[in-house]
């Protein structure tokens, strides 16, 4: 596979006519912020955003997903497999998409969420402003770069460096002015996303398999867990904006017949309180995650430790949303893992 | 939108796709709970391992994990207990014979028969826990002589919580299984044992080497755990048939993680000696 090269002048014709050509999702203004939408020409697109409010996990894992549909007791499955082009997206949140990928595939292959991933084309961009709460440049080791993309853009001066790492990546290059990149050209790419890595102002101060070790034995310290958690809402909005959180709810809607309707299933959320609970009838019910400080646990426990082993990194890519999104402002994996790792 | 093969994708097909299956006969058991006999509307043979469990729905309603109550040794037919605790569960036991239900199953793991063969066997079932453990009750009792010792322990909270009553007339008479029951709570025609379930551990004589299969109330576990300990019994050897909050039921919606395991696929039988490094468990 080939780098090639097009000049500022000429990419905005190729995203114009790449988008006339299939469905474009890619990063977007919305009032001061970012978010993933669909671009219908070039000048909707904001490559120079520093992230997004959701990640682009939506693509593959609407919020609402028709998994079977029915008609009485007739019923089918309701596979989409509408390949998209997600367009524009930064390492850490390829990461994440190759997290959910891997996630997906495992045990029981899910036809809801691949059908469409596979038939989706990623194409990775350099990050050109990073976020003030990310923290992407200390997660993980040399070989925790993304996998699951098609294709990586980096902007450079006159123009941008498209690296195609697979047919579907080699395939865009047909709708735009692109040549050979130079070696030249290629190196200034590999150094513009190397540099951005020291980029950001928050850092872990210990290597993932050092904080894996601590939080993993922090388990039954109590007091910990419940004074991190302690003004915790259990909104669950730290999971929600999160790009390798995927839990989900399955719930059955019908149409205003009464006789058809569909299986859907709906994000969720493990901090807020229903997540774990069951109702074991006559009133009774029993719930295995019932304080802040375990369900907190849990999603600490998951981002740092849980996973690692499967995944070969942490499950938390460092992209700052969680940070952000939290009305107490203690969801912070910086924080949450710094103060664990002094305790 | 919707596509019609996506075989490459996904080779095993579509998991969240039920079968139907048709209502063969209907019991009411207790005040809350009906006993169901299945069978595949397709008519196809009923497999699955002791222990399993199936997601069992009704469509506008949703579904609801359920172990399977009935052995596979009996392949036309398959036995569920469904207690009324909500929405899908009451709309289930309004059903009635004929009727048509949906099951995606059988999932995840079941008791370790290979384990079990040849040794002695007790099982403890406290409430509904002996719904799960009829599967391999069932099963051990169409193969007898596969298994040494079968003891079975079956505790309730009174009598009137007491289930498969003439499964219980059976096991009383049989010379080849030693039942021993008891009730929190006794009333005016209950002559039996009154206490909690460990007290059952009295009534017998039981070799360090027996292997153990406990289902019931999450509070029990530890108790009969306990007692088992007194007798010698290793950890390994100890089973535990976890209930969980399961939505999915396999390993993708993250509503039964106990830890870094799933109830649902790595479950819900679990080996006490790998229980005890999940805090989240018991
Ligand atoms: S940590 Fe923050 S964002 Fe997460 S549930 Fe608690 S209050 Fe909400
Ligand atoms: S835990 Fe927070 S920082 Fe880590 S990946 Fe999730 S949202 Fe981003
Ligand atoms: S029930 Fe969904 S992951 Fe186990």
């Amino acid at each position: 596979m080939n780098p090639y090269f097009i000049t500022a002048n000429d990419f905005d014709a190729f995203v114009t006519k790449m988008s006339k050509d299939k469905k474009v999702i890619g990063p977007k203004a919305k009032k001061q912020k970012f978010v993933f939408g669909e671009i219908k020409s070039a000048d909707h697109l904001r490559l120079d955003y520093d992230v997004t409010i959701l990640p682009p996990k939506k693509v593959f894992t609407p919020t609402c997903q028709t998994l079977v549909t029915f008609d009485g007791d007739k019923f089918e499955g309701n596979v989409d497999n509408d390949g998209v082009i997600l367009f524009g997206v930064h390492f850490y949140d390829i990461r994440g998409i190759d997290i959910t990928d891997l996630l997906f595939r495992e045990n029981n292959r899910d036809v809801n969420y691949l059908a469409k991933r596979e038939a989706s084309t990623i194409v990775g961009s350099n990050i050109q402003n990073v976020s003030k709460r990310s923290f992407w440049g200390s997660i993980g080791t040399s070989d925790s770069g993304p996998k699951g993309h098609d294709a990586f853009l980096t902007k450079m001066d006159g123009g941008y460096v498209l690296e195609c790492l697979t047919q579907k990546g080699e395939d865009l290059v047909k709708f735009g002015n692109w040549s050979k990149a130079s070696a030249a050209q290629v190196s200034e790419a590999e150094k513009i996303n190397k540099d951005v890595m020291d980029k950001c102002s928050q850092k872990l101060s210990h290597s993932s398999s050092e904080i894996a070790e601590k939080v993993r034995n922090s388990f039954d310290n109590q007091e910990l867990w419940s004074n991190l958690a302690e003004d915790c809402f259990s909104c669950g909005s730290c999971n929600t904006v999160c790009p390798t959180c995927y839990c989900f709810d399955v719930q059955d809607k019908w149409n205003l017949n009464q006789v058809s309707g569909m299986r859907n299933r709906y994000w969720d959320s493990c901090l807020t309180e229903d997540f774990a609970k069951v109702s074991l009838g006559a009133g009774s019910e029993e719930n295995f995650r019932e304080t802040r400080g375990e369900r907190f646990r849990h999603r600490i426990m998951r981002k740092a430790t849980y996973l690692n082993e499967k995944l070969g990194t942490p499950a938390c890519v460092g992209c700052g949303r969680c940070s952000a999104a939290c009305t107490a402002d203690i969801a912070d994996p910086v924080n949450v893992i710094n103060k664990i790792m002094e305790v | 939108m919707t596509a019609t093969d996506y075989s490459q994708v996904a080779p095993q097909g579509n998991i969240f796709l039920p079968k139907e299956c048709k209502i063969v006969n209907v019991k009411q058991v207790t005040e809350l709970e009906r006993h169901f006999t299945l069978k595949h509307a397709d008519g196809s043979k009923v497999k699955f391992e002791p222990g399993q469990i199936m997601e069992v729905s009704l469509f506008g309603f949703g579904e609801i994990p359920i172990g399977y109550a009935s052995s596979p040794t009996r392949e036309n037919t398959f036995d569920i207990v469904i207690r009324t605790v909500g929405r899908v569960s009451g709309a289930v036991n309004k059903l009635n014979e004929g009727d048509s239900l949906f099951i995606r199953g059988p999932l995840g793991h079941g008791f370790p028969l290979e384990d079990l063969r040849k040794k002695d066997v007790l099982i403890v079932a406290g409430g509904i826990g002996l719904c799960p453990t009829r599967s391999l009750i069932q099963y051990i009792t169409d193969k007898r002589s596969e298994f040494k010792r079968f003891i079975l322990f079956y505790g309730t909270k009174d009598p009137s919580q007491q289930m498969f009553l003439d499964d219980i007339a059976k096991w009383k008479k049989a010379n080849d299984v030693e039942y021993h029951e008891t009730v929190d709570r006794g009333d005016s025609n209950w002559k039996g044992n009154v206490g909690v379930i460990t007290e059952l551990f009295k009534k017998t004589e039981l070799s360090a080497d027996t292997r153990v299969v406990i289902c019931g109330p999450p509070i029990m576990f530890r108790f009969v755990v306990a007692e088992c300990e007194k007798v010698g019994i290793k950890y390994e050897n100890i089973y535990l048939d976890l209930e969980r909050r399961m939505k999915c039921g396999v390993g993708k919606c993250g509503h039964c993680q106990i830890n870094d395991k799933y109830a649902c696929i790595d479950g819900p039988v679990f080996r006490y000696s790998d229980l005890k490094k999940l805090e989240e468990a018991l």
